[in-house]
């Protein structure tokens, strides 16, 4: 911490409003295997400061792979000079919320280190999977795509907060692809990418999972198409990720809202008049976001402005109640602090919204899934996740899946193939009539999430029990 | 850095040595609203990738540290990890120096924007927007980059060259129209032509009238058609893919799949549309190669694997760039020749949704336009497509002048016109 304690107090020789400096060392492991064979394996360690500094209204961003002292000095001074250059195109004041000086530490909970165990281990737990994969009929094709990351930071800034924090997240996915009766089509198993260390790798059933995408994916090639038209959906906790994360996730992002990101995200039909007053869906949905959920994605303490995560309702009762907020854009809202949503990638990137954890709170009266199968007459049941695209305002949304099957009296009778739905996002969950309870809740999540110009990927966890949604239109995505 | 690279190649831990290095200095300045109040950052990335093979394996470890201690490092810990792989049945050696002996090397000329240049830039369009009524958001940004690859064969190749961008999308209070500039260093920028050309299709996207989704006759601006047709080919063009049966053009095999007009191929040292004359992974030499012509799928792409099986020349998974042959006619006279149609400027959010037939979804986004007895009269809400890349590829009836872009790769690409373009629903805005 003393070097970036200097450089603080050097910039706040410079007469800056604000200055942080985030050390960052980001070290990944990413293993792909294509049938029994190792595709790629990329192992990175990559490391250096961050410095950002407001002069005036202006900011600027400067960072250095180098350790030295006049190293980071010339990362300062470079930032104040953009800052200054910024300065001078700004239209107005920016006000920094007050956030509380935290001298902390924060650590992911591991029991096994994820680095621990040599990258043969993993590969030949990869490679047994796609063995079995394989010995399925008719199977093609195989893959996995494994990811084992650690991020150490330490930041201070110039209110006198120093933190340290120390995440490990797990990525693990397999794929089968199967080729019969005309049809090419795959199934994958991708248990909830989760912030841990190797026990969860360790703890996953690849070999049952590897059979059942095998046999599934065989079986899509055999199913028969859906009908178009507006039917009854039940979407998997893993689907329902995706869904919320596009159409919830991303339009309460305060900057997306504002503006600010217009030129690449989009903007967002969320706007902040329509706050604690937009029926956003029913009366049965409630969307937490939660950055202190334990293994959650995006759960690091304290985010890349200091400042501390927290939990609220994105949405209550069907009503929108919140957003991701940072620390500049606050008093937009005349909100007292930010909320810890603000997140980079590398120690070169600039600190930018990001979508929290955020799930789906499960239903409140009892109802299995399985009753919920037998509580519906007709439609269908979406697993997985597949095609997804919504445009720049979060409005007008398609989405596939990964695994469809048909309800016909209560009961799944068979598999489906080519199910597109389509809906505005806002009616879509105004269409939710009901949510299983927390026996059926499960986490999905992303750690690829795009935003910002230069792009950076973000990792957050979604979560949900499975829901029923009437009226949706389904397409065929295909004559 | 050189000297120690060169150093450990003297004594290489095994007979497979790679080490690339790849530096990226990237001055970035995103603003919105009118103002730099966004990313505004200079960030050097140096990074260096070690490859190192055993016996039929393959490790690799990447660092951004540089230092001697590192590098060797990085070194072990890659042949640490070939150790403990299975052998691999697509294990590749480094590339040799006659290989590299064949890479068209070339030196792009390019110089240095300065800050005042930079920032004045941003300063002018944000007057002209104000003064119009318009808001802005977007980016400028310079990299100026070099790839350097070497290897225990005796390869040591590098290559500079610089891409910078002009991003802006300019915004009324219901509608917005994007524009965008690829250069090596904006020798070539002409801010009054670009700015007064957001402007007035700005303006003309105010209130867009409600139209209903249908099959519509359009012509698709350059990005609208690069977006489509990079993602289209990403999916389908890998040749150990088509084999297998996993690709859209697996089951059209000496099959027509576009109209005889369209000519897309790669020429690593294009003009306005190139990056590296190498595969900076591994020094390959890009090649110049028809894609899609008269008609049908000229070439797939292959990896030196599959090259090799094969016997046919390395093209790489991706190619050094993406050229659309187009001719010397300006977007203007495309729109002239189409009664009743839409002009689509860009799309957003392209996803796959067959594989197998080439169908994509997207929205149209900043800039969706009517274009009535030859002219744009107003611009439309915005719809969804779910379209076959095959059918817009067969039903393009007319092409236009060539525009450099770069967001997948480096790519030249033309306005098209198409016929029957298939919008299936529309948005609230």
């Amino acid at each position: 911490m003393d070097n970036l304690s200097e450089i603080i107090n050097y910039l706040k020789g410079k007469k800056v409003r604000f200055a942080d400096a985030r050390e960052h060392l980001f070290r990944e492991r990413q293993i792909m295997t294509e049938d029994t064979r190792v595709e790629g394996i990329n192992e990175q360690n990559v490391s250096g400061t961050g410095i950002k500094v407001l002069y005036e209204n202006g900011w600027g961003y400067a960072s250095t792979s180098a350790k030295g002292m006049d190293s980071l000095k010339k990362a300062a001074d470079k930032a104040l000079s953009l800052a200054r250059n910024a300065d001078k195109t700004a239209t107005g004041k920016v006000e920094l919320a007050a956030e509380p000086k935290h001298v902390a530490k924060f650590a992911t909970k591991t029991k096994e280190d994820l680095f621990g165990p040599g990258v043969g281990d993993a590969v030949a737990v990869l490679i047994e999977a796609g063995e079995t994969i394989l010995k399925g009929k008719d199977v093609i094709k195989a893959g996995s795509y494994l990811v084992f990351r650690n991020v150490k930071k330490k930041y201070a800034n110039t209110e006198g907060s120093l933190i340290e924090t120390d995440i490990s997240t797990v990525l693990p996915q397999i794929d089968a692809t199967a080729r019969a009766n005309g049809e090419v089509k795959s199934r994958h198993y991708w248990p909830a990418p989760m912030n841990a260390g190797y026990e969860y790798f360790r703890g996953l059933d690849f070999k049952t999972n590897a059979e059942r995408i095998a046999a599934q994916a065989r079986e899509h090639c055999f199913a028969k198409s859906c009908e178009t038209g507006a039917t009854t959906l039940i979407l998997d906790p893993e689907h329902l990720s995706l869904t919320m994360h596009e159409s919830v996730g991303h339009p309460t992002e305060l900057d997306r809202v504002l503006g600010y990101e217009e030129s690449c995200a989009g903007r967002s039909f969320a706007t902040t008049d329509k706050l604690n007053n937009f029926k956003y869906g029913s009366e049965l949905v409630n969307f937490i976001a939660d950055n202190t959920l334990e293994g959650g994605l995006a759960s690091c303490g304290y985010d890349d402005e200091g400042v501390e995560c927290q939990k609220w309702h994105m949405i209550k009762d069907g009503i929108l109640t919140g957003y991701g907020v940072n620390r500049e854009l606050a008093h937009k809202l005349k909100l007292k602090r930010a909320n810890g949503t603000t997140r980079a990638t590398k120690y070169c990137d600039v600190p930018i919204t990001r979508i929290p954890n955020l799930y789906l709170a499960p239903g409140k009266k009892p109802l299995s899934f399985e009753e919920l199968i037998a509580d519906t007459e007709d439609g269908i049941y979406i697993e997985g996740m597949g095609s997804f695209s919504i445009d720049q305002m979060r409005l007008n949304m398609q989405f596939g899946g990964d695994a469809f099957w048909e309800i016909k009296k209560g009961k799944i009778t068979g598999m489906l193939k080519n199910v597109v739905y389509n809906a505005i996002s806002y009616e879509f969950w105004r269409k939710c009539d009901a949510i299983a309870d927390k026996r059926s809740f499960k986490r999905a999540g992303f750690i690829t999430c795009g935003k910002g110009d230069p792009m950076q990927a973000a990792q957050m966890t979604h979560g949900a029990s499975p829901a029923r949604f009437r009226e949706i239109m389904v397409r065929r995505a295909k004559h | 850095m050189n000297s120690t690279i060169e150093k450990i190649l003297k004594k290489p831990v095994t007979d497979h040595v790679v080490i690339t290095c790849e530096k990226f200095e990237t001055h970035s300045i995103r603003f919105s609203n009118n103002s730099v109040n966004r990313e505004n950052l200079c960030k050097l990335a140096e990074e260096v990738r070690v490859e190192v093979g055993y016996d039929g394996r393959t490790g690799s470890f990447s660092t951004n540290d540089l230092s001697e201690d590192s590098i060797k490092h990085a070194v072990e810990k890659a042949y640490e990890a070939a150790k403990l792989l299975p052998k691999d049945s697509e294990y590749m050696p480094p590339v040799t120096e006659a290989e590299a002996a064949k890479i068209k090397n070339f030196k792009p000329a390019f110089g240095k924007m300065s800050e005042g240049r930079k920032y004045g830039i941003l300063r002018d369009a944000f007057r002209e927007l104000k003064k119009a009524g318009l808001n802005s958001a977007g980016s400028l940004s310079t990299t100026p980059l070099t790839f350097e690859v070497y290897n225990n064969n005796g390869v040591h190749i590098s290559h500079s060259n610089c891409v910078s961008s002009l991003t802006l999308t300019a915004m009324t209070e219901n509608s917005s129209f994007r524009e965008s500039h690829i250069s090596k260093d904006f020798a070539d920028y002409d801010g009054e032509v670009f700015i007064s050309n957001i402007i007035k299709h700005a303006q003309l996207s105010r209130n867009p009238a409600p139209l209903e989704p249908v099959k519509f006759t359009v012509v698709l601006g350059p990005s609208a058609v690069e977006e489509l047709l990079l993602m289209f080919l990403w999916y389908n063009m890998d040749a150990k893919a088509i084999d297998e049966g996993r690709s859209a053009f697996s089951k059209r095999a000496g099959k027509r799949i576009a109209t005889e007009a369209i000519h897309i191929y790669s020429k690593p040292d294009h003009a306005t549309a190139s990056l590296s004359p190498f595969c900076p992974n591994d020094g390959m030499p890009f090649i110049g190669f028809d894609m899609i012509k008269n008609g049908k799928l000229a070439r797939a792409w292959y990896s030196r694997f599959y090259a090799a099986k094969k016997g046919v020349p390395a093209t790489g998974r991706f190619p050094a760039n993406i050229i659309f042959k187009g001719t010397n006619k300006p977007v203007d006279k495309l729109i002239s020749n189409v009664g009743n149609g839409l002009y689509v400027n860009s799309f957003w959010y392209i996803r796959l949704v067959d594989l197998m037939d080439g169908i994509f979804t997207g929205m149209t986004r900043d800039g969706l336009f009517r274009i009535k007895d030859g002219k744009l009269t107003g611009s439309v809400n915005n719809f969804r497509f779910n379209q076959s890349v095959f059918d817009m590829l067969r039903d393009t009836t007319e092409i236009g002048k060539e525009k450099a872009l770069f967001s997948m790769a480096c790519a030249s690409i033309p306005p098209i016109t198409v016929k029957d373009f298939n919008f299936t629903s529309k948005t609230e805005f």
